[in-house]
């Protein structure tokens, strides 16, 4: 047991001096961050709040999820928007609260760079998860991402998702009357 | 279970160990980064697949293609159905080139040779070099090619006219003596074309149009429907006559076995025992007659008299040697198979003119005459593009002397997109694009042309470009005017006449036919011959007893398709050899000179030799050995070099006279052990039943009343009734009804006996045996290969397995071949063995009858393939898709299906993605019961199926096509009444004019 706290105790140190490193060069903080799971939040590389876009607070924009995410109720994928999707508004509309943020949306775009986003939400490669079949049964994006359009900084809904939740999944196939066989999903 | 451990307990324990099993992907390493498109593309759906039309540049059938493309990279070919060549269907290699556009040994771009080494360069310096050593040439250019589309074509002429060079065409596989056959007798530049599907008797005189030659996949569909029986019991007759059973061959209901060469005496002998009119070829026919035609092939002279009446009862079709049977009178031959079909009415209704491309070529004539210049030091600089002479010629002293002739030209240029034999000699390599790349057309019969479109942007691993774009902007380079700026531009102007408005030009794009006006001469009636015929056995080199039959490969065609692993690890049709090449015996042959199977022997012609390990072949004759062409490369990528040999080694370079076509039947061998043996890499299990009834078949004239059959067909083995447990049950009820069995527990399903129980329905009197469908599978289902080592050890994954039959083949005589093929695989059995013993309900039953393997929660026991009867399970011993499969090859993989890493079983889903997609559609157009559409899901192996043999779908609605399939009196299920497996995959028994007796036979 004492030669286990010993290597942890090692490990911890070179982990915090690898940390203390990159301090200061900004980038590669980012890209440090990013390679963390718990801290997606600041590793996006452009701080993009959903609440105002998607939120119906006053001031917010009350945008439809699918009016980005284009090919939800067509696709087995929601789709993420493309860098002249973000452009065609902003192009006109500078952002009142983080215009450098905004001002990083027109950089890609200039450059002709995809925005290289982290992904928060992941169902494993032997899982197969279609969009539109679930929202042509009715339901609403937030029922499985939960209230992002109140969310400022994008978080999984729930721990207990964790994309290989399978009990999460098979609760709301069984609360809902739809399949509870394998090989809906995994094939 | 009563005491002991528990199902659930096992699992437990089991979950411990397993839990490095898992499948690629599962990687929670670092945070993933999601890459939107900067602007999307107009036709892309991320997860939607786009389709597109296009041609295969495979071969030079020119079948239409649909390529299924997902986020911009084509993943999956199929059969274009509106397509009049193909119909529908797709033959393994034009799957399969889609390896050779992720072929990972492609060029990375344009190289220079220097001192040996290439260097890589721009392009812009690429063609300022070419255009300069052009300039120096002064007129003194040559471009040696391979198959173009008409656009292309045009361009090169024009291109060639305006810089003063000329061209040659060679290709290794030609038509040529069949084109100058038409010639001769009827006066046409168009091939024959044969109305397969009309006829009752049809006779091939070595001639493998299901493998090779003008059309294989639209042949094939025509040859299925001619000879599938229908209900009626109308069933068309096929006689194969040559040396040595093809696939072809292997299909035929009777063989005569008859001597290399004598075709021609063959099929005079038939039309003089006719008797009827041969107009100017009278004084031919009147020198043969049965008599001599026995004399020749070796057959009796009653089988030739019975087999020419059978002929004149018509609608009778009689083929001419393709290239398995090139000999030196091979015109000659096929102009004697004419005068046969003239004598005996055929002409105008089974055989008209206009099939293939229209072409004035003289093959290897031509190459001679190219060589000779080359050699002379009449060529300056010399283009190659879309051949490969240096492998496909031989290099013996007695060869074509191509290799040292193109040393000899000061700069050689090759088009090559990867490396081969030709493009090594090569001083500049510009990579052209593949096929799927790039812009062109074909023009596959009189009348029809189809547009060849990118369906993606080119592989970014790869510099290429179009061999059109390199020659427009040489030209340019070289002061030319070029209207057009691009080659896209190029074919597009080609087709202003026919398809003027965009609209047109779109429609053509999306349909993949364009109808142009075509005009055939020749007029049906038989024309006096303008060169001197014999129509004599040809002379053989060499005095040795064996004759060498060289034949291109149902896998390979000449060599192609040797760097693609999906080819070589596909089991020979005929041999059901991967990887390796082999000689094929007569077992007669091999037993006089004391060779048994696996032996090495060293094979020497007059012109080389070399060492191959024997096959044994009962449906080969005893005086002949044959090869297949397509190995033996030496630098053709990392797949193909220095496996297997190049059966080219073995000839001599001839032309064929007067066709000019390259002899590929031209000499004796002899054939000495050289004491060395090898484990050949096979998947067969036996060529025998061993009277078990997994291939049954019914004799024609029981059709209508099967049921008095007296034998059930299960022979000595229902004696095993009753011991050991082993109770056969009554298993009559009807495959709707079939599952879930009375008394069986399936989990949580009730409302299992609602809904579609999917099941499928394989028509073996259609089959084949062309393994479309392995390939296609493999294609669709990112089943890897794994290597020839593995392949011995019997680890190959493909899920479907061609079973092939020996039931009756005679080598000796003239007699009825009875082979069975049998595509085996998953058979989704409604009282599945594999289930109950796996201790992780990793494999189970699905609500709607499909046997499913869920591969997350496999822990690799094994116990399921082990008790599979069918042996259709297949493991993942090492991580053969991360280890075999290279980056861009990984770009091919169906992102709809789980690719699965080592430690997991695996087999046939009948497509579930395809099912899943199917109902995701009908979901989301609100259809009321959410049921697919009956055709609505086609499997893969159904889509590509040449034959139209196998059918899918909903087995208990009885409304759909499988369901009334399943309904005819030749449906049965391999192995059910014995084991009760109770299987949703139903076959049609085989049909046979010949007696069947037991239940195997």
């Amino acid at each position: 047991m004492r030669k286990h706290w010993l290597i942890g105790g090692a490990a911890g140190v070179v982990t915090l001096a690898a940390g203390l490193a990159l301090v200061g060069a900004q980038d590669a903080q980012r890209v440090a961050n990013a390679d963390s799971p718990e801290s997606y939040a600041s590793g996006q590389p452009i701080a993009f709040p959903h609440n105002q876009h998607a939120g119906n607070e006053p001031g917010q924009n009350n945008m439809n999820c699918m009016f980005c995410h284009f090919s939800a109720e067509r696709s087995v994928d929601a789709g993420i928007p493309p860098v002249s999707t973000c452009v065609g508004c902003h192009q006109v509309i500078p952002g009142a609260n983080n215009p450098e943020e905004v001002q990083k949306v027109l950089g890609y775009a200039e450059r002709g760079e995809p925005i290289p986003w982290v992904r928060i939400y992941k169902i494993s490669d032997h899982a197969h998860f279609p969009h539109m079949r679930h929202i042509a049964a009715g339901f609403e994006c937030q029922q499985c991402h939960g209230e992002v359009q109140q969310m400022e900084v994008l978080t999984e809904r729930d721990p207990a998702w964790g994309g290989d939740n399978m009990g999460w999944c098979i609760d709301c196939h069984r609360e809902n009357g739809a399949s509870d066989d394998c090989a809906v999903c995994h094939y | 279970m009563t005491d002991g451990i528990k199902r659930r307990d096992f699992l437990k324990v089991l979950g411990v160990t397993g839990a490095g099993a898992g499948l690629s992907g599962c990687s929670t390493e670092g945070a993933e980064r999601l890459l939107p498109y900067v602007v999307p593309p107009e036709d892309i759906t991320p997860g939607v697949a786009t389709w597109y039309t296009t041609v295969c540049k495979g071969c030079s059938a020119g079948c239409g293609m649909w390529v299924r493309t997902r986020e911009g990279r084509a993943v999956k070919i199929e059969g274009n159905p509106n397509h009049p060549v193909s119909q529908g269907g797709l033959c393994s290699r034009g799957h399969a080139t889609l390896q050779h556009l992720y072929n990972p040994d492609r060029y990375t771009g344009p190289m220079v040779r220097e001192g040996g080494n290439l260097r890589a360069v721009t392009w812009e310096d690429a063609e300022t070099l070419l255009a300069t050593r052009i300039q120096a040439a002064g007129g003194r250019v040559h471009l040696i090619h391979g198959q173009m589309g008409p656009a292309l074509t045009s361009l090169v002429d024009e291109v060639m006219a305006a810089v003063g060079g000329s061209r040659t065409e060679y290709e290794a596989l030609s038509d040529a003596p069949l084109r100058e056959a038409a010639r001769i007798a009827f006066g046409t530049d168009a091939l024959p074309r044969y109305d397969i599907e009309s006829a009752r008797m049809l006779v091939s005189f070595g001639n493998d149009f299901l493998e090779t030659g003008v059309n294989p996949v639209g042949y094939a569909r025509a040859f299925a429907r001619m000879s599938g029986s229908d209900d009626h019991g109308d069933k068309g007759r096929f006689v194969y006559a040559g040396p040595r059973l093809s696939l072809t061959g292997l299909n035929a209901d009777e063989w005569l076995p008859i001597r290399p060469g004598s075709e021609a005496a063959l099929a005079l002998g038939m039309a003089s025992a006719l008797g009827g009119d041969a107009g100017p070829y009278g004084s031919v026919l009147s020198a043969f007659d049965v008599r001599s035609a026995a004399q020749a092939t070796g057959i009796s002279e009653d089988a030739i008299q019975e087999l020419a009446e059978r002929f004149a009862d018509g609608p009778s079709l009689a083929m001419g040697p393709g290239v398995g049977a090139h000999h030196r009178n091979a015109t000659a031959a096929n102009v004697a198979v004419m005068i046969l079909n003239s004598v005996a009415g055929n002409v105008g209704t089974t055989v008209t003119m206009g099939a293939g491309p229209s072409s004035s070529t003289r093959p290897y004539a031509d190459m001679e005459s190219a060589i000779g210049a080359m050699a002379s030091g009449q060529v300056g600089v010399v283009m190659v593009r879309g051949t490969n002479p240096a492998y496909s010629l031989p290099s013996s002293p007695s060869g074509s002397g191509f290799q040292d002739a193109l040393a000899s030209v000061d700069f050689k240029v090759s088009f090559a997109s990867a490396p081969d034999e030709t493009s090594a000699l090569a001083d500049l390599i510009l990579p052209d694009r593949h096929f799927l790349e790039a812009w062109g057309d074909s023009a596959p019969m009189p009348g029809v042309r189809t547009i060849q479109q990118p369906v993606m942007q080119p592989v970014p691993h790869f510099d290429s470009k179009e061999m059109g774009d390199v020659l427009l902007s040489l030209a340019t380079r070289m002061g030319a005017t070029m209207e057009a700026a691009t080659f896209r531009d190029y074919v597009r102007t080609e087709y202003n006449g026919v398809l003027g408005n965009e609209e047109a030009w779109r429609t053509a794009l999306k349909t993949g036919v364009v109808d142009v006006p075509a005009s055939i001469p020749g007029t049906g009636a038989l024309q006096s011959p303008d060169s001197a015929l014999s129509f004599d056995a040809p002379v053989m080199d060499g005095g040795d007893d064996l004759t060498l039959v060289v034949h291109p490969s149902p896998r390979f065609g000449a060599g192609e398709f040797a760097n693609s692993p999906w080819m070589l690890e596909l089991p020979d049709p005929v041999a059901k050899i991967m990887w390796h090449s082999w000689l094929e015996m007569n077992p007669v042959t091999a037993e006089a000179r004391g060779i048994r199977e696996g032996d090495f022997v060293e094979v020497t012609s007059p012109h080389g030799s070399l060492e191959v390990p024997v096959w044994l072949y009962p449906g080969i004759r005893e005086d002949t050995v044959a090869l297949a062409m397509g190995n033996g490369h030496t630098d053709f990528g990392r797949w193909a070099s220095d496996n297997g040999v190049n059966a080219m080694a073995l000839l001599p370079a001839v032309a064929e006279q007067p066709s000019g076509s390259f002899v590929t039947v031209a000499t004796t061998v002899s054939v000495t052990p050289t004491g060395d043996r090898r484990r050949l890499a096979t998947n067969e299990g036996s060529s025998d039943q061993h009277d078990r009834p997994i291939a049954p078949a019914i004799a024609l004239a029981d059709l209508g009343h099967a049921e008095e059959e007296a034998d059930d067909g299960h022979g000595a083995l229902m004696e095993l009734q009753g011991v050991g447990g082993f109770v056969p049950v009554d298993a009559h009820d009807g495959a709707a009804t079939a599952f879930p069995l009375e008394g069986a527990q399936h989990g949580n399903y009730t409302n299992a006996h609602e809904g579609p129980r999917w099941g499928m329905a394989i028509d073996l009197d259609k089959c084949t045996g062309c393994s479309a469908c392995i390939t296609a599978c493999q294609a669709e289902n990112n089943i890897p290969w794994v290597g020839e080592d593995q392949v011995q050890m019997g680890r190959d994954l493909h899920w479907i397995r061609l079973e092939r039959y020996y039931e009756h083949i005679d080598a000796t005589q003239a007699s009825h071949v009875d082979v069975r093929f049998l595509p085996m695989m998953c058979q989704h059995c409604g009282n599945a063995p594999c289930e109950p013993v796996c201790p992780v309900f990793a494999t189970y039953h699905t609500p709607e009858g499909v046997n499913a393997q869920i591969y997350n929660r496999c822990v690799g026991t094994r116990y399921c393939a082990n008790n599979c009867p069918y042996k259709v399970r297949v493991y993942n011993w090492y991580r053969y898709t991360d280890e075999n499969v290279p980056e861009p090859m990984t770009w091919q993989w169906n992102p709809d299906v789980t690719v699965r890493t080592n430690g997991i079983m695996e087999k046939c889903s009948l497509c579930m993605q395809r099912i899943r997609d199917a109902e995701n559609r009908a979901a989301v157009e609100g259809r009321q019961d959410r049921v697919p559409r009956d055709g609505e899901i086609v499997t893969a192996c159904q889509q590509s199926c040449p034959a139209e043999a196998i059918v899918f779908g909903d087995l208990r609605n009885p409304e759909t096509r499988v369901a009334q399939m399943v309904e005819s009196e030749r449906t049965y299920r391999v192995l059910d009444e014995l084991i009760n497996t109770q299987p949703g995959v139903h076959y049609l028994k085989k049909v046979t004019f010949h007696e069947v007796s037991g239940g195997a036979h």
